[in-house]
């Protein structure tokens, strides 16, 4: 007879199936609280079958029974243990003595699953059958899955009822003996070692991955389509055949398909009609949903080569630009955004009207890598869209604009480089300079020269001057290397120190321009009594002597 | 036990039958203390021994056409096809149900096991020779096979039939439902699948003697689930795991779904098509694959469906329908149900040629077409499992008495379970099963077939015997 304290030790496993079914949602696998959740639930099993030989538990709609007691309840639709087995036709579980460890894990961790999401395409019976589980086992009401309750029964009379007549069984014993063929000719040959190797060889090939196979059906099927309703049937399969290929991470496999849509638009033994649908797959695979699929691919998966992505990147039409600006925003992994902006940069210039777009984006660091696509792009129609940009709120996005615009250059960036080089903000200013450095042109350099005779130069911080005077090397003209010179021997009597400071910026500069004429004027100056330009003469001339 | 420890001891399980198959199959060729036998009883010795180690003892039973150790069913892998094959045939002969390891032995006592089966082989009373010779060995004995209950045959069979009618009233309902354009199901076409896998493993002869039964009214229903279970039964042979049972099933299920656009009138023509009406039914493949990727997401299944309902009437040769352009090698799968899906055609009333045919009839046609139309290894394997007297045929045996074939006999192809069902007059009998393998005191057989012949000609009611 049944006991309290068996009783309670039945509730209490029911109870820790319930427990187990929320932290195995929540925890990963090595966290403490999922292995101890595990630990405990096989503890009480453990304990429940140091006495006992099995656990049988009855399921009914909204209850769990162990030996006609009632062991759980719960009359909700949610959460309910016993509606959760009950729907899927499980009608009585049973743990045997032997169950291990690893057994009870894959219990929980099936009864765990969220099976309200649609990507599980198997119930909870289904998961336990493909377990195969040695000392679970389960009663299921198999009536479910007929269509119609009764068609058993209603068939099996109707076919049982209809008796064989003795007059069409004596006509088959008559017929037996008359002249006619006796036993079939038909022998079986005993399988050999050598069908089996045979047959072995063949489930190897088996194995393969079948989504190519399905593709070369459907362009057979493109010959044998008849409306334009089975053409449009097609073109939705090409597309869900490209969107397989790439959840898979097979993206060799959908390059192949559009690179056989491509070839096959030039069949010329194909109709018009048949082509014009065909020409819609190519759009699909840069459509929104393939896009996000490749990047939760690229953001998720293991790390796909770069040639292999250029490639379908490479086929793709400019229609992928705003789905790869989309997704640009919401990858979460550092090389999905390169391979991402490798992608824009590549579609991008197709049509830099699309891809400007992105810089209105409302996220900054979009806003960012969208500038940065515009400046490996290289083409100088981006300015405009650039300029624009220029006053945004984010310093970070200030400085990749300002960086854009000194490499793409022309004279329309001058003027916004010009205003930039008084910006409050200090790394604001330093870009400018340097992407004024990067125009290389004389307005630039005048621009610069200009700044740096103006009168308040002479108040900016001595790192900010060498910048200039840096920047200013890479024009290695003689206007500038007189005005180096002319700056390395001013002397002042006013404010005598912020000239040092010019004059060791202007002997850094001589020696990053390298010209070997500068040597006299800067020996000259090689034991100043002023340390800082003796220091910044000295390395001059170093670099210089040694060309560094 | 852990699982680890579990799956290594189901793997020296299987090795152990390996084994035992290879030592018995030596010792019927060498003497006993010869190298080549004592070489292969050295390597089963400690697998043995292995295993009553961690279990103490070890019962090795044979059950219908499988072995247990220690009531666990033991499946085999493909390899070891022949030598367990081997090993039920020759414990059958002798009536041998159980091996049991009692303790640790010695190559010494599987020598003396070896013997005394060798001199079974020969003996009238086959199980008393061997049992009384091995009494003489410590820590090993045997046990008489446990003869199958007739009656305790009906339970399955009710369960059986149950399996069988919700897959086809499942198959109606999923075929409606594409019709009115519903969702479908799958997870219940999986649990529908997956019960007939289960019963084809345990209950193989009973789930194909329903196939056998052609007397529907619904076709195309019966024949999808016929198809997926001779599919499945095929594939249980070559050795497939139970979820690529189960995947194939689906497939092989779900094959002629492009039929469900075929007007009724054409489908249940009486007469033969005119070839317009041909064209149209040799649309269905490329109908069948629109259908499929247009029921679910695209997955690996969905993909093979669509795959096998295209090729399957494409011919091993390629000679079939619909044309292609560029022939690639059938798809493993295809080449199963194309098999499946002939043989379950040919022998059923409703079908484009309106002659059904007799299972043997339709098997000698596909062994013509083995090589051209059907791949010729897969057949072997195919015919091996519904033997040459399938289920369902007519036979009159040399005792001038009617029947047909209840079961058939995987060790003797040509000697499968009869149902009588007139008496050596011709006359309405009682329906009881004999077994044509079954022997007189001379050791000669009570009973062998002379002829067989077509049920169908003679408007024998298939359902009324074998339900």
């Amino acid at each position: 007879m049944l006991n309290d304290e068996e009783l309670k030790k039945v509730k209490d496993i029911v109870q820790s199936f319930l427990k187990a079914k929320k932290i195995l949602r929540m925890y990963p696998e090595n966290n403490p609280v999922y292995i101890n959740t595990l630990e405990d639930n096989f503890g009480k099993f453990k304990d429940f079958f140091y006495y006992k030989e099995e656990l049988r538990l009855q399921i009914r709609q909204n209850e769990v029974l162990y030996d006609s007691e009632q062991v759980y309840y719960s009359p909700e639709k949610d959460d309910n243990l016993a509606l959760f087995f009950f729907k899927d036709g499980l009608r009585e579980i049973t743990f045997k003595k032997g169950l291990s460890y690893e057994e009870m894990e894959d219990f929980l961790k099936i009864i765990s699953l969220d099976f309200s999401r649609d990507v599980l395409e198997d119930d909870v019976v289904t998961l336990f059958w493909e377990k195969d589980f040695q000392n679970i086992e389960y009663v299921v009401d198999e009536i479910m899955l007929a269509d119609d309750e009764d068609y058993d029964s209603q068939n099996l009379a109707a076919l049982e009822e209809q008796e064989t007549g003795q007059d069409d069984l004596s006509r088959a014993y008559q017929d037996a003996f008359k002249e006619g063929a006796d036993v079939g000719d038909i022998s079986i040959v005993p399988l050999t070692d050598k069908d089996l190797q045979l047959l072995l060889k063949e489930l190897e090939k088996d194995s393969l991955n079948k989504a190519g196979k399905l593709t070369d059906i459907l362009f057979e099927m493109v010959y044998l389509c008849e409306t334009r309703e089975d053409l449009e049937d097609l073109v939705g399969f090409f597309g869900d055949s490209l969107a397989f290929a790439i959840g898979r991470g097979d993206i060799s496999d959908a390059s192949a398909l559009l690179l056989r849509v491509t070839e096959m638009l030039q069949d010329r033994k194909l109709t018009d009609e048949a082509k014009k649908y065909l020409q819609k797959v190519v759009p699909h695979a840069g459509s929104e949903a393939v896009v996000t699929l490749l990047g939760e691919v690229l953001d998720s998966g293991p790390e796909i080569e770069e040639k292999v992505i250029e490639e379908f990147v490479g086929l793709l039409d400019k229609n992928a630009i705003v789905p790869f600006m989309k997704v640009l925003g919401e990858l979460k992994s550092m090389n999905a955004r390169k391979t991402v902006i490798e992608a824009l940069i590549h579609l991008g210039s197709r049509d830099i009207v699309t891809l400007a777009k992105g810089l209105n984006d409302s996220r900054w660091y979009v806003v960012r890598n969208i500038i940065y696509i515009l400046r490996k792009i290289g083409d100088k129609r981006a300015v405009d869209y650039l300029l624009r940009t220029v006053r945004h709120g984010d310093i970070r996005v200030k400085k990749e604009v300002i960086r854009a615009l000194g490499e793409l250059g022309g004279a329309g960036v001058l003027q916004t480089l010009r205003e930039c080089l008084d910006d409050p903000d200090g790394p604001v200013r330093s870009v400018a300079l340097r992407a004024l450095g990067n125009v290389r042109s004389e307005a630039a350099k005048r621009i610069l020269l200009n700044k740096i005779l103006d009168k308040n130069f002479n108040d900016r911080d001595f790192d900010e001057k060498k910048e200039y005077f840096e920047v200013l090397s890479r024009w290695k003209d003689d206007e500038i290397y007189g005005f180096l010179t002319g700056a390395l021997k001013k002397k002042t009597f006013f404010r005598r120190a912020k000239n040092y400071e010019n004059r060791a910026c202007a002997a850094y500069c001589l020696g990053l321009m390298g010209n070997p004429d500068a040597l006299p004027l800067l020996q000259k100056f090689r034991n100043d009594g002023n340390k800082m330009l003796k220091e910044f003469v000295y390395t001059a001339i170093k670099r210089i002597e040694y060309g560094q | 036990m852990d699982s680890r420890e579990e799956v290594e001891l189901f793997r020296t399980a299987k090795d152990l039958i390996n084994q035992l198959s290879v030592v018995l199959r030596t010792s019927h060729i060498h003497n006993p203390n010869n190298i080549a036998v004592t070489t292969v009883i050295d390597k089963l010795v400690p697998m043995i021994n292995h295993l009553v180690g961690s279990e103490r003892m070890i019962v090795l039973e044979l059950r219908g056409e499988f072995f247990y150790i220690n009531d666990f069913r033991i499946r085999y892998s493909l390899e070891y096809l022949l030598n367990f094959d081997f090993l039920v045939r020759e414990f059958r002969k002798r009536e041998l149900g159980s091996l049991v390891f009692k303790g640790k032995i010695t190559p010494e006592d599987i020598k003396k096991f070896a013997k005394a089966f060798v001199a079974s082989t020969f003996s009238e009373k086959a199980f008393e020779t061997i049992e009384d010779m091995t009494s003489e060995i410590n820590n090993v004995s045997v046990e008489r096979l446990k003869k199958i209950v007739e009656d305790d045959s009906l339970e399955p069979r009710k369960m059986i039939k149950k399996t069988y009618f919700n897959a086809v009233s499942f198959t109606r309902g999923v075929i409606n439902k594409i019709k009115s354009g519903e969702k479908v199901n799958i997870k219940k076409a999986k649990r529908v699948v997956e019960t007939m896998v289960d019963q084809i493993l345990e209950q193989e002869q009973l789930l194909l003697g329903m196939t056998a039964i052609k007397d529907y009214d619904e076709y195309t229903y019966y024949h999808s689930v016929n198809v997926s279970i001779l599919s499945i039964a095929l594939a249980q042979r070559l050795g497939m795991n139970r979820k690529l049972l189960t995947e194939l099933g689906m497939v092989a299920l779900f094959h002629d779904i492009g039929k469900m656009d075929i007007p009724y009138d054409i489908l249940n023509k009486p007469t033969n098509f005119t070839p317009e009406e041909w064209d149209i039914i040799k649309k269905h493949p490329v109908r069948g694959v629109r259908t499929l990727l247009k029921l679910k997401k695209l997955d690996a299944l969905t993909i093979r469906s669509a795959i096998v309902a295209f090729e399957h009437h494409l011919n091993f040769d390629h000679t079939g329908y619909p044309r292609v352009r560029k022939n690639v090698e059938l798809d493993f799968f295809t080449r199963i149900v194309s098999l499946a899906d002939q043989y379950d055609a040919m022998t059923s009333s409703r079908v484009y040629s309106r002659i059904p045919m007799s299972p043997d009839k339709a098997l000698s046609i596909m062994m013509e077409r083995a090589g051209s139309q059907l791949d010729p290894l897969l057949f072997k394997f195919f015919i091996n499992m519904v033997g040459v007297f399938p289920i369902g045929t007519m036979v009159m045996l040399n005792t001038r008495e009617l029947g047909l074939v209840y079961e058939s006999n995987q060790l003797f192809p040509d000697r499968p379970r009869v149902m009588i069902i007139t008496d050596n007059k011709g006359n309405r009998t009682e329906s009881r099963v004999i077994d044509l393998a079954e022997k007189n005191v001379e050791d000669r057989y009570l009973r062998s077939i002379i002829k067989t012949m077509d049920p169908n000609k003679y408007k024998i009611n298939l359902a009324e015997y074998l339900l």
